[in-house]
């Protein structure tokens, strides 16, 4: 593997990536729970 | 459709023709042809990957299936996010890093000839297969909704886009996707606007929102158990979603050249990343929206009159046979229902404070038990259609154009017919440049002549897109009646894709499998694939899981019992 292969855009290491993404879907899952719960 | 609806509609899509010439560049080679000589920066490449993945299917299909099922769809999409972060540090770099035209060529290396070819041919059977089900999916609701011949659309839905696909490969297809993009936000976001606006005075978007809630169609999340236990017939849960689509979405994008084909027209390894974790960060939000689209569309039919059957053709051939009283029944029997939730329903959107939560909640379980009743009735309604011969009773795919058609002003319904065109060739035209590649690459090239310059390859690689477009809307033209039409396509794709993606994560993290365990294999675990389909009830989602782990399972065994022979 080449160093451009190990390095991911923005952030220094792929954790990041992996935090962000599974962030945003933990908080989407959160909203859309709350969302069905008050509407139901 | 009005005058105005005809030159919008005109207007659009030759606009579109246009622009596709227009940004189409004489292309030297198959590589500026096939990959827009590696040079897309990382929006681009984003915006190509989603209007690829977004067919005319999606935008149809997904607001009705709000509108009979609820929004729970969107879970299908939960392990896209993931699955394009392990693409972006497994798959791409190598993909760059051996400059491959198509993922197939990678397994030639892996593994062996034999290998890409079989995988090679898998591909282009299925994506053949769904993109001619893409073509005749939109066209016959628009023939049945607007008396059009179904041959003539099939010809236009796929068709027309191979003017710029043949001419202007990749660049053109990404180039295109882009407008195409911009012109069906723009038109959903209108549909969904008219949908509120046309609501009584006094109800708004919150008001739609809690009637849509109240009637069960905001159940986002769903978690798949019932009666103590998971229920694995369910389609769409949390769990299905997440694992199943995690599968599903690695497959698709790691191993369908008509995704791959699209983040390798990127200028570095890092623009092809770019444009494919922004996709994960945007793709649940998009689809929320357009599901939003369908609840919207519910809530407006809680306040004006809905069909009983959304597909007004079926409706009409079912009263021409014996079942002429028994649906008049009916018919008169939903009116009434109807009449009494509007009465209902009113209140309902209205009601505030401590007494108005007391109303709310008995006026709710009315309300719910009217919903059960017009559910029941449309049920049914689908059993005489289909009772009196009709192949297709189910009319969830008719839904939003019904509405578009009946309650849109002039103007307006020809850019909402313009979106399903639009977002039909936005996908057709990267399966048909995908198709081509791997034809030429991957099967034309091991089995013709060495030797062949650079512009007689071109030549051959244009006549393979306009041919497999050709082919594709043949296709459409045989294909008969499917059910849902954005579910056919996903289980035909759950047929393959999991044994595709078990093949590469076999190339990729197995390296001690060679290329006669990873073949058979690959046929082992499709004949498990097609006989749970056929034998069980599973929901198709595990299939793309299941044939994953049989190939690799079923190599990692074969590779313990035939080492000599690898």
């Amino acid at each position: 593997m080449t160093e451009e292969s190990e390095k991911p855009p923005l952030f220094p290491s792929w954790r990041g990536w992996y935090l962000l993404v599974t962030g945003f879907l933990l908080l989407q899952i959160l909203l859309f729970t709350l969302l069905t719960k008050s509407c139901a | 459709m009005r005058p105005a609806d005809w030159i919008v509609l005109m207007l659009t899509l030759s606009g579109i023709i246009l622009y596709g010439i227009a940004r189409s560049r004489r292309s030297r080679d198959i590589e500026g042809y096939f990959l827009s000589n590696r040079e897309m920066p990382w929006y681009i490449v984003l915006l190509s990957i989603m209007g690829t993945q977004a067919s005319a299917i999606t935008f149809l299909s997904a607001p009705g299936q709000a509108y009979t099922d609820g929004m729970r769809f969107v879970q299908y999409y939960f392990g896209l996010p993931l699955a394009m972060v392990v693409l972006c540090i497994s798959f791409v770099p190598i993909y760059h890093r051996l400059r491959l035209f198509t993922a197939y060529e990678f397994l030639e290396t892996r593994f062996d000839r034999k290998t890409r070819i079989l995988t090679s041919l898998i591909f282009l059977v299925s994506r053949a297969l769904s993109t001619g089900i893409s073509i005749y999916a939109p066209s016959i609701i628009l023939s049945s909704l607007l008396g059009w011949d179904i041959y003539l659309t099939n010809i236009v839905m796929g068709g027309l886009l191979i003017v710029y696909t043949v001419n202007g490969g990749a660049r053109a297809v990404a180039y295109t996707q882009q407008m195409i993009l911009a012109v069906v936000f723009a038109g959903m976001f209108l549909a969904a606007f008219q949908a509120v606006r046309l609501l009584p005075d006094g109800i708004g978007f919150p008001e739609a929102m809690r009637i849509s809630g109240h009637l069960g169609r905001l159940n986002v999340i769903t978690t798949g158990f019932k009666d103590g236990g998971f229920d694995w017939t369910d389609r769409y849960n949390l769990l299905s979603g997440t694992i199943g689509g995690f599968f599903l979405a690695l497959s698709y994008f790691g191993t369908d050249q008509s995704q791959v084909g699209r983040y390798l027209t990127a200028s570095s390894l890092r623009e092809s990343r770019m444009g494919l974790i922004m996709n994960g960060l945007v793709k649940v939000p998009m689809q929320f929206l357009i599901l939003l689209v369908g609840t919207m569309v519910f809530a407006f039919y809680q306040f004006h009159e809905a069909p009983l059957h959304f597909n007004r053709v079926a409706e009409e051939r079912v009263k021409s046979t014996s079942y002429r009283d028994s649906v008049e029944l009916l018919e008169t029997r939903h009116a009434m229902l109807q009449a009494e939730k509007r009465t209902l329903v009113h209140g309902l959107g209205t009601s505030v404070g401590a007494s108005g939560e007391r109303m709310r909640d008995s006026t709710v379980e009315a309300l719910a038990v009217l919903q059960r009743e017009e559910d029941a009735l449309r049920g049914r309604m689908k059993g005489y259609i289909k009772a009196a011969g009709a192949s297709e009773a189910n009319d969830t795919n008719y839904i939003f154009l019904r509405f578009v058609l009946d309650h849109l002003p002039a103007g307006l319904v020809g850019l909402l017919i313009a979106v399903i065109f639009l977002s039909a060739w936005g996908s057709i035209a990267a399966a048909l440049n995908s198709l081509a590649s791997s034809t030429i690459v991957d099967i034309h090239r091991t089995f013709a002549k060495p030797g062949a310059d650079d512009a007689r390859e071109l030549r051959i690689s244009k006549v393979y897109t306009f041919l497999w477009g050709v082919f594709c809307i043949l296709v459409a033209e045989l294909a008969t009646d499917m059910g849902s039409l954005i579910e056919a396509v996903n289980i035909l794709g759950s047929w393959f894709y999991g044994v595709m993606l078990g093949i590469f994560l076999v190339a990729f993290y197995a390296r001690r499998v060679g290329g006669h365990a990873v073949f058979y294999a690959a046929l082992i675990g499709e004949a498990l694939v097609i006989l749970l389909y056929l034998g069980t009830d599973m929901a198709w989602l595990w299939l793309n899981a299941i044939g994953a782990l049989a190939v690799v399972a079923v190599a990692l065994l074969l590779q313990k019992i035939l080492p000599a022979r690898n």
